[in-house]
């Protein structure tokens, strides 16, 4: 676990002078005042602390269905490095035999993996008709048969109804059309802001409850800045407020905030949508818009699906790779990338991302002099095939 | 006069990265962080 901390609370104070507590939970921001209420979650004993300025960073929380049975022991939510913890422990004590996952999203199929290679019989459980929802269906069918291939017997289009549970420990899980045994259970329905002490405070929110930002990471109120998981965020190419949990943007947010506190001046002008995966071998990764979105926004896409090859076709370890490039019908304005295959893969969508911050045409994507031999790519790289793939529809 | 005091609500990577850049520029603030669970700025 150690090499998972980045910095103790020991390294906080003693090298950078930075008094970090842990096991200090805030319960009330007073912004008239300007002080805070905080609770020692050691002895639950409570004090009051005094500010000039205010960061608040709080995180995301776990989506908990309010279904019958969702409090019994075995089902865990899972949203920190604790959390994993203990399922961790849970496993090596308990020696569960099966295992069911609610929720197909990038925590399930980690998680699905992880329990797969632990030696349990794993299930997995998705509302909706496909795994990874930030993925088109046609590329999440990819994600699908990859996880069936690993042996998780796969429930796609099922609800969660609610849980068989013995002296308050789960034996099952419930579905809208079966049950299946459980010794333990992950939820992985996604996360929303953590934003309910920002709200009652009377700071600002914007979209799904996320806290309003600008640029600086300041919040609507004099001396208070937000950043991470809680806080909105500019999307460069739908121009629309989002929320996106992401570990890259709440460290980027928070280096801009502490800046500008400092004194400095940084900004954080908005995100793409960038995110990357692996279950197994397959590597999974995509940005920008996906065709849901570009359709929700009215405009006319195509797409650009290949398949390729992640190295020279004839060189050892060369294996699949699938891009779909979506593009706006007409202008060929780059809208979107997503990428599955084995690895080398996923990290090819960063020249996508950096093409939408560009706000480049699948033509200016084509155009870019990207790097070629033999271990790393094709002489046309996969990416640019699909860019090519997108223009012929343009 | 006091110290001008930094409160951090969040001890992982986005309040502990705006601590951390707020003291490299101001070594006279006074900076306390507080996270609710056991640990700080892990590695997600």
């Amino acid at each position: 676990m150690k090499p998972l901390i980045a910095a103790t609370p020991e390294e906080f104070r003693e090298k950078r002078g930075i008094d970090a507590r842990v096991l200090h939970e805030v319960l009330e921001v007073d912004l008239k005042a300007r002080r805070v209420l905080v609770r020692r979650l050691d002895d639950s004993t409570e004090f009051r602390e005094a500010f000039d300025c205010l960061v608040i960073a709080t995180g995301a929380v776990p989506i908990v269905p309010n279904v019958p049975g969702a409090d019994a022991g075995g089902i865990y939510n899972l949203s920190s490095l604790e959390t994993g913890l203990t399922v961790r422990k849970a496993v090596d004590e308990e020696k569960p035999e099966t295992a069911v996952i609610v929720g197909g999203g990038y925590i399930g199929l980690e998680m699905a993996e992880a329990l797969v290679m632990r030696g349990l019989k794993v299930s997995l459980v998705e509302r909706a008709d496909q795994v990874m929802g930030t993925l088109d269906p046609d590329m999440g069918e990819l994600v699908s048969r990859a996880l069936i291939k690993i042996g998780v017997s796969l429930y796609r289009g099922e609800s969660l109804t609610g849980f068989e549970t013995d002296s308050g420990k789960v034996r099952a899980v419930v579905t809208d059309k079966r049950t299946i045994p459980a010794d333990i259970v992950i939820m992985g329905l996604g996360v929303r802001p953590n934003s309910a002490l920002a709200e009652k405070a009377g700071v600002p929110l914007g979209v799904r409850g996320s806290i309003k930002v600008n640029e600086r990471m300041q919040t609507a109120v004099e001396a208070v800045w937000a950043a991470g998981d809680c806080v909105e965020s500019f999307h460069h190419v739908s121009r629309r407020p989002v929320n996106i949990a992401l570990g890259t943007h709440a460290n980027k947010q928070g280096r801009v905030a502490g800046i500008n506190i400092g004194g400095g001046y940084a900004t954080f002008p908005g995100v793409v949508g960038t995110a990357a995966s692996k279950i197994c071998a397959l590597e999974v990764a995509r940005t920008g818009l996906q065709e849901r979105e570009i359709k929700e926004l009215g405009l006319e896409y195509v797409a650009g699906k290949i398949e390729s090859s992640t190295r020279a076709w004839y060189y050892p370890n060369a294996g699949r790779i699938t891009v779909k490039i979506l593009a706006e019908k007409g202008c060929g304005r780059l809208l979107g990338g997503q990428i599955v295959g084995i690895e080398g893969a996923a990290k090819r969508i960063d020249v996508i991302a950096a093409s939408l911050h560009a706000g480049f045409t699948v033509q200016d994507m084509i155009n870019l002099d990207l790097s070629y031999a033999p271990p790393f790519s094709p002489v046309w790289d996969p990416v640019l095939i699909a860019a090519r793939k997108a223009l012929e529809m343009i | 006069m006091a110290k001008e005091k930094l409160v951090v609500i969040g001890g992982d990577a986005a309040g502990m990265s705006a601590a951390s850049q707020a003291r490299r520029l101001r070594a006279d603030l006074a900076i306390t962080a507080f996270e609710k669970s056991p640990h700080t700025s892990y590695a997600a």
